[in-house]
């Protein structure tokens, strides 16, 4: 282990670290107003989990992430381990058993078995050195993803295992994948989705994806959530209907306001305006994200960076997608600005990773 | 300045990468473009949409308008019906609950908890109606000890009440809940359970009498848990009916038919005001309010006497000797007959191959038109029914308004027929015969008329045609002030425009002879009231339709006569027409004179101070 010498803590890029709390902060007004009426005290503990999150942080920066990757095959076993457990141990909760029962805390390994992917592709794509992967590399990298990815499906968690495969899939574009693997890959996602759909997706998860297609079909049931986050949304108007004061989300009848769909409620209080500050200042941490790969100093680095981000990225597109209904309700929280602990930590954590290496481009090892 | 340090070719990643973070950006241009559309461009029908979420309109009923007889004697009014409903909510110990409020309401346990039952689906926070149609009596102990019951809501809602039960129940029709037609129909927007009048004044004046229901816009989240309220308007009770019925010759009216199936009818000739309607049986208009059971409505429905039709506008009966005015009038102006005429009565004659019978065996003799009346002899109308013929005949009776309805204010109305050769080749295909002209004369044969008529035909005589007033119910509608907005009074009471139908010595001839059968030993003579110079005509109906038999029979009737009697009094300025029938009641002058002398005797009595 490497101790941080002020020349790296210099480095730290303060502006991303900087819209990340700015995100994190919107959230807890945005958590307040839509949970004020319930007990429990949810922007309280999402405070609290954002301090967590940054000591967090501070310690994934105070390693070298070169550090992390000569540990990742331990990690994934032990991440697959965990989710194992999880399968077994975990009670079912909203018909999925995703959360464990640490002492008093309750979490879902599911969150850091992401951040676990990311180092272990990290690791395995850094030797990689041509423009594109063979056949025989690319199966070894859906082997490994194959374990965890498997254990999440079966839980089961759609949104997770959704993320996870847009993990994996990034990896790949990074690596190189030729057409015909890209078409290879395609066909056997069809087959898997066909198959899926018939086999393996429970009810309440076909309803979802029908109700995306016809949200009136089953307005009391699974499309009452689209349709009532839709009324949220296009209530907002352009200015809003100020903070506190959405009746969608103060009344209820927004489902999951603080979790999943609190980006209803910034759209029916902030209005189109709170969605475009949103989005932007998304769009900005995104950049400050991705286009850091120009000052990863290795491989490895690239891969952390583009993953990490790509993490980020395909939760955000998916829940702003969802919550308007254009995309089926599959529970992908939106990073930095939902309700949740495991959630949050596993998003600094991304975070930490990418200034972790942006931070550390000019050490030598 | 740093590729120098790099050493290894990351280009390609970097590329890659680069390409991936504009893809997202491009979807996140789709995404503001599209949350633009529903936030900005579809505003409108969002904003709409979450206002009709969270906003329920409750309505507040309003009551309806009080109906008063001309006096301000309360006929119909509003009184609070209670009900009480249990919030699943409030309670704490369900088992004791269920106990102490059984005892509360004086339902057993089992009832109560079945009501419950019946709703349990509901969310908690909802009230479950456990007793309604309460009266404040019933609810007074509830409400004293709210305290100790939190799981009971009161809610008192305006229910009609009709204070004299039946009284004039005919005259006031019913309400009930508008069908589910007249409810898609949207004629007139109704509250669920509200009810509209279904028959009589309240139906005919229902626009007045319903008043503006009020609301309350209430707030709920997405339970339906009611938050606050947004709105409150009150409603406003509908506007007071002041008939022309006076409550106390209604009450006569009614009694005098001592349970017999007939009709009362007493009006005002100088402007056609109604006094008195009765009609027997009758039902109570309560009993609509509080809902029947099926049982209970299939049983009034299918009653062979039809309770719920008021036989004043609605029976059709052969006018029998009553007609011999309209002959009398039609004879005297035709000029078949003068008042000098005589003919002789021996009890029977021969007309048209067919010997007829005077209803006086023994033959009245020989007389004229006056004693014709008084003594209601069939000879000596059998003969002028021969000279006039069926033509000049139905005129004359269409003239007096006989065969048409009346126009009074009440719907439902029936016509009548006054049959002629038209009518006969028309709705039967068939000529007429001579000897069908002498049933009319006395008023039998195919003639149908209804009381009402009866009583307009009456008033016309008494006033000798001078004026013509449509037959009335509404006096006036006060308003808050007492103030009276008039319109449709003034037109009730105006005088039907068109000339006299006969001539005043015509009236004068036939107005001596309803004088002599009242007051000189004539038919009548049991209507007479000592200084009141009441004038009337008998009239007793020998043959009923195969149809009323069949009634008759299943109402287990032995078949008699159809009893009537019409007058008025007095003579010389005319203030009462009395108007009565008696269904199978016998003579008219043994049944139906006598109800009128009532009547007739009352109104005396009431006008004189």
């Amino acid at each position: 282990m490497m101790m941080v010498d002020r020349r790296i803590f210099q480095e730290i890029d303060w502006v991303l670290l900087g819209l990340v709390l700015l995100q994190a902060l919107i959230g807890v007004f945005f958590i307040y107003s839509s949970s004020h009426f319930l007990a429990g005290n949810y922007h309280v503990r999402q405070l609290i989990w954002i301090g967590v999150s940054l000591v967090v942080l501070a310690f994934v920066l105070a390693i070298d992430y070169k550090f992390f990757l000569a540990l990742a095959p331990y990690f994934y076993v032990l991440i697959v381990a965990i989710l194992a457990a999880t399968l077994v141990f975990a009670r079912f909760v909203a018909g999925t058993k995703s959360w464990i029962t640490l002492g008093l805390m309750q979490a879902q390994p599911s969150e850091p078995a992401k951040i676990v992917m990311i180092i272990v592709f990290a690791r395995f794509f850094a030797d990689y050195k041509s423009a594109y992967v063979r056949s025989s590399h690319t199966l070894g990298a859906l082997l490994i993803a194959g374990a965890p990815l498997g254990l999440i499906i079966l839980q089961p968690d759609l949104g997770t295992a959704m993320t996870f495969l847009a993990v994996i899939g990034g990896a790949f574009i990074l690596a190189g994948l030729r057409k015909k693997a890209i078409a290879l890959l395609l066909v056997a996602a069809l087959a898997v989705g066909i198959g899926g759909w018939n086999l393996a997706l429970k009810d309440y998860q076909k309803r979802r994806v029908t109700t995306l297609i016809n949200p009136q079909g089953d307005p009391r049931g699974s499309g009452y959530q689209v349709i009532q986050s839709k009324i949220a949304i296009g209530s907002g108007g352009f200015a809003g209907r100020g903070f506190m004061k959405g009746t969608q989300s103060q009344l209820r009848f927004l489902p999951a306001r603080h979790t999943d769909f609190i980006f209803s409620v910034i759209g029916e209080e902030a209005g189109f305006l709170g969605v475009f500050i949103v989005i932007v200042l998304y769009l900005a941490l995104l950049a400050r994200m991705f286009l850091s790969v120009s000052q990863a100093r290795d491989r490895a680095g690239v891969y952390i960076i583009f993953t990490a981000s790509l993490l980020i990225a395909f939760q955000f597109l998916v829940n702003v997608l969802m919550i308007i209904g254009l995309f089926p309700v599959v529970g992908i929280t939106l990073p930095f600005l939902s309700y949740g602990g495991s959630s949050l930590v596993t998003s600094f954590v991304a975070c930490g990773l990418v200034l972790n290496v942006k931070m550390r481009r000019f050490a030598n090892v | 300045m740093l590729e120098e340090r790099i050493y290894e070719d990351l280009s390609v990643v970097r590329r890659r990468s680069r390409t991936v973070f504009w893809i997202v950006v491009a979807l996140a241009g789709f995404v503001l473009a599209y949350y633009w559309k529903v936030q900005v461009l579809d505003h409108a029908k969002y904003l709409k949409s979450a206002e009709a979420n969270r906003t329920r309109v409750r309505p507040l009923a309003a009551p309806r308008g009080l109906i008063l007889d001309r006096n301000g004697v309360v006929l119909a009014d509003n009184r609070a019906s209670f009900k009480v409903s249990l919030v699943r909510e409030n309670v704490k110990d369900a088992d004791a609950s269920f106990a102490a409020v059984s005892r509360l309401l004086g339902l057993d346990e089992k009832t109560l908890r079945e009501r419950v039952d019946l709703r349990k689906d509901l969310p908690l926070f909802e009230p479950i109606v456990v007793a309604d149609g309460l009266d404040s009596d019933a609810v007074v102990p509830i409400e004293s000890r709210r305290r100790e019951f939190p799981e009971l809501v009161v809610e008192a809602e305006p229910q009609r009440h009709y204070p004299n039960g039946s009284r004039a129940a005919h005259v006031l029709g019913y309400l009930q809940e508008p069908t589910p037609e007249e409810v898609r129909g949207g004629s007139a927007k109704t509250r669920a359970g509200e009810m509209v009048g279904r028959t009589g004044v309240e139906r005919q004046y229902d626009a007045i009498l319903r008043g503006d229901d009020g609301s309350v816009i209430e707030v709920v989240d997405s339970l339906g848990r009611v938050q606050n309220e947004q709105g409150h308007s009150y409603p406003v009770q509908g506007g007071t009916v002041k008939l022309t019925i006076d409550d106390r010759l209604q009450i006569l009216a009614e009694e005098a038919l001592e349970d017999r199936e007939g009709v009362v009818v007493a009006l005002d000739p100088r402007n056609g005001q109604i006094l008195a309607l009765a009609s027997h049986p009758t039902f109570d208009p309560n009993r609509f309010i509080t809902r029947f059971t099926p049982a209970e409505w299939s049983v009034l429905i299918t009653d062979p006497l039809s309770p719920l039709e008021n036989r004043a506008i609605r029976g059709l009966y052969a006018p029998g000797s009553i007609f011999k005015l309209a002959m009398a009038l039609g004879g005297l102006d035709g000029g078949y007959v003068t008042p000098a005429t005589t003919v002789y009565c021996s009890g029977a004659t021969e007309i048209y191959g067919a010997v007829r019978h005077c209803w006086f065996a023994p033959g009245h003799g020989s007389m004229d038109l006056v004693d014709a009346i008084k003594n209601s002899c069939n000879i000596y109308f059998y003969q002028l029914g021969r000279r006039m013929g069926i033509e000049p005949i139905a005129a004359a009776a269409g003239r007096l308004g006989l065969g048409r309805r009346t126009g009074i204010d009440l719907g439902g109305e029936k016509d009548g027929l006054v049959p002629n050769t038209a009518w006969k080749k028309r709705a039967l295909g068939q000529d007429w015969y001579p000897g069908e002209t002498i049933s009319i004369a006395i008023g039998q044969g195919q003639l149908q008329v209804t009381p009402m008529q009866i009583a307009a035909l009456t008033a016309r005589v008494a006033m000798k045609g001078r004026e013509l007033h449509r037959p009335h119910l509404f006096l006036s509608r006060p308003g808050p002030d007492g103030a009276d907005p008039g319109g449709t009074a003034s037109d009730l009471a105006a005088a039907e425009p068109g000339p006299a139908p006969f001539g005043e010595a015509a009236f004068a001839s036939v107005i001596a002879g309803m004088w002599k059968s009242a007051n000189d030993g004539g038919t009548g003579h049991g209507a007479r009231v000592e200084g009141f110079d009441v004038c009337g005509k008998t009239g007793s109906t020998q043959t009923m339709s195969r149809e009323s038999a069949a009634r008759l029979a299943q109402a287990g009737h032995e078949v008699k006569t159809h009893s009537w009697f019409s007058g008025f009094a007095p003579r010389d300025a005319p203030r009462i027409v009395v108007t009565v029938l008696v269904e199978f009641g016998g003579g008219g002058g043994a049944t139906a004179a006598p109800v009128a002398q009532k009547i007739f005797a009352k109104f005396l009595e009431i006008m004189t101070p």
